[in-house]
């Protein structure tokens, strides 16, 4: 476990910063305590200082999970978000989609969001922007990036696709193996 | 006929009027008048349908007339409409009448179409002599299908997605899926009855065997024999051929059903023969006689047979492989298989019916007898019933037993049944050493100990010939594994009901009776409840007699066999059931019944030895009798296999007989190994006493090794189990021993420590700490000490005991109290109870936790403390904490902590900046947390008010304060209200004012006093009307007092009608109080205003000037008592005038409107003038 390098940390956090902007300061300049990002086994997991401490008392080998897996770093060094990182990206989320209770089983099965599932949607969303998916009832579901912007959706047809799936919580299930 | 729609209706429009209206144009039949009301019931629309006759010009006319003409208020549109539903209806109604007038014609189409068929060939929609397919000639669409009909093709429309496209559908194409529907040729279905197999007849089947009633079999004529001897081999050697022949009809009975046995029924039964022929009777030439005689016959039946088994498949062949791999394989496993294969046996015995096939004529009693014994079985069934309830309690156990013994069996069975199927094969080159008969026997033994009646059948056999035998002990393995079933219910029971049916088949008219006659003193040589027994089996037996009178003549030593056995087996049932009883009960019983048998057997003293031991070994052993019979049961087969042997070298029949007898006796055995040990005398007694002397030397030969066998074998036992206890004992001694040793050794060591104290060197003399831990290990010590000393002086006492004590099963106990006895002995010692207390304290204290041991230094300290162990001389004191080290190294920790902190700021910082480099534009970040703090993430759907919180004071709304404000306002409120009383020199002052104030207000009485006599009425009017509303107003004077106090002091009536003496300050006040030009005052001109127009409903002009008389005259009447009266006031007089009109209403009006006229004028001029001005003022 060591903490990021200049590079990682620039990466993730303009991953990061898709989905919740300029929010990532609060993410590391937390007011109720020290909390940073720490690199391993290619994840990233965010942790507070504590946790940190006691996580020093397991070796690197044995250790499979600490505080918050936000990621992990592809072979071609890209930085992939999880699901698990959801927690911190859904309360400070900019761009959000709400989709239909229809299509939530639909995109928890791992679909995109096409336009008859969206029920409602952040305005002047561009295109590619990342969103958190939430569900009607304002259930964050999971994460992906904007098919067409705010305006383009309202005219498209309705099976095209809104948002392209990266992430949502049927992964909590379907990767439970995978995901630390 | 037109319907006409005409909208925009007024509302108050009638049918009438529209019918009028339309009439001009055509002559209207119907109109509709409907109106369209919303939610209030208020019509908005109304409109009409007109049913009217119309010709097109006038209808043109009609709508260039009315067309968006005004009618009534409301603007008409006229619109042709659609028909009235009923209307159409009707019409629809008329149509459908039309066309059932017109159907004829459509049946006249079908005729004709029929008849262009027929023309072209085709009758009543067939075609004969067509091949299918071929068109109809003149008609394209017809083709003929299948048996000659006649078919449209069709054409299909399907719609598949957009594409619709229509299917041709050509019935000569699908002509192979028709079936004739006709009613000469339907096929009889079978019922469903005969779907499944039909298997009837309960147990008629299996009785029948087990009673050896063959059916088809009939016995071929031959010659008479005078010899016994020749008719025992001539019984031997038929009954060798009947049971090949009664198997293979079982089998073609049960064929479709269960994989039998038809590849041995088919193949075996000749090769069968033969060999127990030749076996049987080498050298007899009359014999062979008749078996050249009978093969004949018996081809034929085999025949017979054999086209009956002709239907079996090879499948069959497949399963009995199967079954004899699974044989060889793993026999064990078989059992289930074959039990299996039993059950279907059973099942399916118990279904047949007696035999479809047409029996000979001589075999129809047979049938009968095949029907009959049905009853059997159950009265015997029912007897056991009976036995049942009696025997209850041990029944469980002994199925137990019996359930093993059976196992057993079948596996040895199967072991013997491999053996003889490849003795078989060797016995089938025609030689037959001596070895097969013996297997045989033994196989037969074995049979035997599964089950009786199989056991019967093969004694019975093998006394004819040995291969024969072995052929029924291969085919009856089945049948017997069919009882083994009922077996494990009914353990004696059944074994009876075998016997007796399988000496039925053998008694004849005559023979019967002898049998009976022979059975007799055999039953009364028991006991009683034998002879119950015997004579219900007697019953059976004559029954038997009854039906198998057509039966073959048998030896009466062979029909005895049987009935002994099933007295025997009947004795067993009762005696187990007693013997169960009493053993529980008395042993004496038994010892009785044991003694009669030897007085009446005259048998060898050790044979009842053997039963009384195995009585003991019962009484002692009751729990696993089952591993007893294991080894018995071995003894047995040994001991049939060499008597087998022995009788089979002899070529006697009566040698058979023994044999047959020794089979018999392996029998008994089992069941006396089964039930009680007691049981093998009987069968040894039955045995003796039919067999000859020989036989009985050899039976005494037998016994008394069966005897000293089974003595050995309790000895052995016993000795086992003495060895074991012994052993167990020894163990348990030197177990007792080292624990004794134990003690010692820590005694021992023990002893010393108290001298080692003194010896010790003590570091620090006055430690009271010290001390402290040596009295405490004093005290741990000492009452050790006394617990050793006590035990050793105990032990020496225990070894006594133990060695004085050959059951050393108690020894554990011994030890125990041993120990119990130390304990007490030790308190006994210990003495004082305060050494104890200080024990208890010491102990107590030895949890405590030491200062000097707390801490980082502390920590360290118990390390070291621990590496030396508890010895006393190296104890931890405080003396040995380190205080600078773990200052120091906290310090170091906190360092440590910085510098993570720091790192860790560090880390943030770099995060930081990182962050904003990839935000690019966003905002310098705060790098200190204090800033941070102040923009902390609010969530503000999760705030919520916390009282103990001070910021949220900002929240909370404060009562008192705005209480404060509240009387603030009051007192503002009451200083606003002061504020007159400061005023009150003024009003002194300007007291003089009075004229000029009224003076001002007079002007303006004058100004608008142009009618002078209108005026005076007004005035009057006025006076008058203040009257009556005096009391009204009276009554909120205080209200209203309070209000006009600030600005004015008008209170007029209030006071003034109560008090006469204040009269002048009021007047005076009233005067006073119009500072602010009176009459402008808008209150009080309201009043009035208001109650003119209510009165008069006239102009504002009247009013004022009838307030302005009232003030006027209010002033004057001060002389007087009353404010606004005077005593004989004209204005009473005149009031009263007022409410009637002074002149005509015409007058009135005549000089309203003079006057009107004038203020117009007036005001006209006054317009223009304001305009002029305006105008003035602009252009300036």
């Amino acid at each position: 476990m060591r903490p990021l390098t200049d590079e990682e940390t620039k990466t993730m956090f303009e991953k990061l910063s898709k989905y919740i902007g300029e929010n990532i300061k609060l993410l590391v300049d937390r007011p109720d305590g020290t909390y940073c990002f720490r690199l391993h086994n290619d994840r990233v997991y965010y942790m507070s200082e504590k946790i940190l401490k006691l996580a020093t008392n397991i070796s690197r080998d044995k250790l499979v999970s600490v505080g918050t897996c936000f990621g992990k770093f592809t072979k071609t060094n890209k930085f992939r978000l999880h699901i698990t990182a959801l927690d911190f990206l859904a309360p400070y989320a900019k761009f959000k989609v709400w989709v239909k209770p229809g299509t939530e089983q639909s995109f928890l099965y791992g679909n995109h969001v096409l336009k008859s599932g969206l029920g409602r949607i952040t305005e002047n969303t561009e295109q590619y922007q990342g969103v958190v998916v939430y569900s009607m009832a304002d259930v964050p579901l999971g994460f992906g990036v904007a098919a067409k912007t705010t305006q383009e959706c309202r005219r498209v047809d309705p099976m095209s696709i809104v948002v392209f799936h990266q992430a949502d919580v049927g992964e909590f299930i379907r990767n439970e193996d995978t995901l630390t | 006929m037109r319907r006409l729609y005409v909208g925009g209706l007024s509302h108050s429009v009638t049918q009438k009027d529209l019918k009028d209206r339309f009439g001009k144009f055509g002559d209207v039949h119907d109109v509709e008048l409907r109106t369209r009301k919303d939610e209030e019931g208020v019509p908005y629309k109304t409109f009409s349908y007109i049913n009217i006759d119309i010709s097109e010009a006038d209808l043109k006319k009609c709508m260039t007339v009315l067309n968006k003409s005004k009618w009534k208020g409301g603007t008409l549109q006229i619109e042709a409409a659609k028909e009235s539903f009923l209307h159409r209806l009707a019409q629809e109604r008329q149509a459908a009448m039309e066309q059932c007038l017109q159907q004829p014609a459509a049946e006249d189409k079908r005729q004709k179409l029929l008849d262009s068929l027929s023309k072209a060939g085709v009758d009543n929609f067939t075609m004969k002599a067509a091949v299918p397919g071929t068109e109809v000639p003149g008609h394209k669409d017809w083709v003929v299908s299948k048996f000659g009909r006649v078919l449209p093709t069709l054409q299909l429309r399907c719609k598949k997605g957009n594409k619709a496209r229509t299917l041709k559908y050509d019935p000569s194409k699908y002509s192979h899926n028709i079936r004739k529907l006709d009613k000469t040729t339907t096929d009889s279905s079978t019922p469903v009855t005969q779907l499944t197999w039909e298997v009837q007849g309960g147990d008629d089947d299996i009785s029948k065997k087990r009673r050896g009633e063959f059916p088809p079999y009939k016995p071929p004529p031959r010659p008479k024999k005078s010899r016994t001897d020749m008719i025992s081999s001539h019984n031997a050697v038929s009954r060798a051929r009947l049971e090949p022949t009664v198997k293979s009809i079982n089998h073609t009975e049960k064929q479709p059903f269960t994989n039998g046995f038809e590849l041995h029924s088919k193949h075996r039964p000749d090769l069968r023969k033969f060999a127990s022929l030749i076996d049987s009777d080498d050298s007899d030439e009359e014999i062979r006689r008749m078996v050249a005689a009978q093969n004949t016959s018996h081809d034929a039946r085999y025949q017979e047979v054999e086209d009956n088994l002709e239907v079996v498949g090879f499948d069959y062949l497949g399963k009995l492989e199967r079954s004899c791999k699974k044989q060889k394989g793993r026999p064990d496993n078989e059992d289930e298989d074959d039990y299996d294969s039993a059950d279907t046996d059973e099942l399916f015995a118990s279904k047949i019916v007696p035999p479809p096939p047409p029996p000979p004529p001589s075999e129809t009693p047979l049938k009968k007898k095949q029907v009959l014994p049905t009853d059997k079985p159950h009265s015997e069934n029912n007897t056991h019933g009976k036995k049942k309830t009696r025997k209850q309690s041990k029944v469980g156990a002994e199925e137990a037993e019996e359930e093993d013994l059976r196992k057993r069996s079948c596996t040895q069975q199967r072991r013997d049944s491999g053996k003889q199927n490849s003795q078989k094969q060797s016995g089938s080159s025609g030689k037959h050493s001596e070895k097969t008969a013996v297997h045989s026997s033994s196989s037969e033994s074995d049979h035997d100990e599964v089950d009786e009646n199989e056991e019967l059948d093969s004694a019975d056999s093998s006394s004819d010939s040995d291969y024969d035998t072995m052929f029924s002990n291969v085919t009856r393995l089945e049948i017997s594994f069919t009882d083994l079933q009922r077996l494990a219910e009914q353990s004696q029971p059944t074994s009876e009901p075998a016997v007796t049916s399988n000496v039925s088949p053998g008694p004849e008219k005559e023979t019967g009776l002898i049998a009976g006659s022979a059975k007799q003193p055999t039953k009364k040589g028991i006991m009683p409840e034998e002879i119950l027994a015997s004579i219900m089996e007697d019953d059976s037996s004559d029954d038997d007699k009854k039906k198998k009178k057509k039966r073959k003549r048998k030896d009466v030593m062979l029909i005895q066999l049987p009935a002994f056995l099933g007295t025997n087996t009947l004795n067993h049932g009762f005696e187990t059931i007693d013997n169960n009883q009493r053993l529980k009960e008395e042993e004496n019983e038994e010892a009785k019944i044991s003694v009669i048998k030897k007085h009446k057997l005259d048998s060898e003293a050790p044979q009842v030895d053997n039963t009384s031991s195995e009585e003991e070994e019962e009484v002692e052993v009751e729990d696993n009798p089952a591993a007893k019979m294991v080894p018995n049961k071995a003894h047995i087969n040994t001991e049939n296999a060499e008597t087998s042997s022995s009788s089979s070298s002899d070529d006697d029949e009566e040698e058979v007989e023994t044999s047959s007898s020794s089979s018999e006796e392996d029998k008994d055995k089992v069941i006396t190994v089964e039930d009680v040990g007691k049981l093998a005398t009987p069968a040894a007694l039955h045995s003796e006493s039919i067999s000859d002397e020989d036989e009985e030397d050899e039976e005494e030969e037998k016994a008394p090794s069966r005897v000293t066998l089974g003595a050995k074998e309790e000895a052995e036992l016993q000795r086992k189990a003495n060895m074991r206890r012994l052993a167990a004992i020894q163990q348990r001694q030197k177990e007792a021993e080292e624990h004794k040793r134990l003690i010692q050794g820590a005694l021992a060591n023990l002893d010393t420590p108290n001298p080692g104290t003194g010896k010790r060197i003590v570091f620090g003399s006055d430690d009271e700490e010290e001390q402290d831990g040596e009295d405490e290990s004093k005290q741990q010590i000492s009452p050790e000490v006394t617990v050793s000393k006590k035990t050793m002086f105990h032990d020496s006492q225990s070894e006594d005991e133990a060695t004085g004590d050959e059951e050393s099963a108690d020894e554990n106990n011994t030890v125990k109290e041993n120990v119990q006895r130390k304990r007490s002995a030790s308190r006994l010692f210990g003495g004082s109870d305060d050494e104890e207390d200080g024990d208890g304290e010491e102990d107590d204290s030895r949890f405590d936790i030491r200062p000097q041991f707390e801490g980082r230094a502390g920590q360290k300290l118990m390390e070291l403390q621990s590496r030396f162990g508890t010895d006393e001389r190296f104890r931890m004191d405080s003396r040995f904490l380190e205080d600078d080290e773990g200052k120091e190294e906290e310090s170091e920790r906190t360092k440590n902590m910085a510098d993570e902190d720091e790192t860790l700021e560090e880390e943030r910082k770099k995060n930081l900046s990182i962050l904003q480099s990839v935000l690019g534009s966003v905002q310098q970040t705060c790098s200190s947390k204090t800033t941070v703090k102040a923009k902390t993430f609010r969530d503000v759907s999760a705030l919520h008010y916390d009282p103990s919180r001070e910021e949220h004071a900002a929240f909370e709304t404060k009562p008192e304060e705005t209480k404060e404000s509240k009387s603030a306002r009051r007192k503002k409120r009451e200083e606003a209200q002061k504020l007159p009383e400061v005023t009150k020199e003024i009003y002194y002052d300007v007291s003089g004012d009075l004229k000029a104030v009224f003076g001002q207000t007079k002007d303006n009485v004058t100004e608008e006093e142009e009618n002078p006599s209108w005026d005076q009425e007004e005035e009057e009017k006025r006076g008058n009307n203040e009257e009556p509303i005096l009391p009204v107003i009276h009554v909120p004077a205080d209200l209203s007092a309070e209000k006009q106090e600030s600005g004015f002091k008008f209170s007029f009536f209030g006071e003034d009608a109560e008090t006469e003496t204040r009269e002048t300050e009021y007047k005076v006040e009233t005067i006073q109080a119009p500072k602010v030009s009176w009459q402008q005052d808008p209150r009080f001109q309201d009043s009035s205003s208001e109650e003119d127009d209510d009165e008069e409903g006239q102009e504002e002009d009247e009013e004022q000037s009838s307030a302005t008389p009232k003030t006027t005259e209010e002033a004057t009447p001060s002389k007087t008592s009353l404010f606004f009266f005077f005593p004989e006031d004209s204005r009473l007089t005149e009031g009263p005038r007022l409410f009637c009109r002074p002149s005509q209403l015409e007058e009135q009006r005549e000089q309203w409107e003079e006057r009107r006229s004038e203020l117009r004028q007036e005001y006209r001029k006054k317009h223009k003038d304001a305009r002029r001005k305006l105008k003035a003022s602009l252009k300036s």
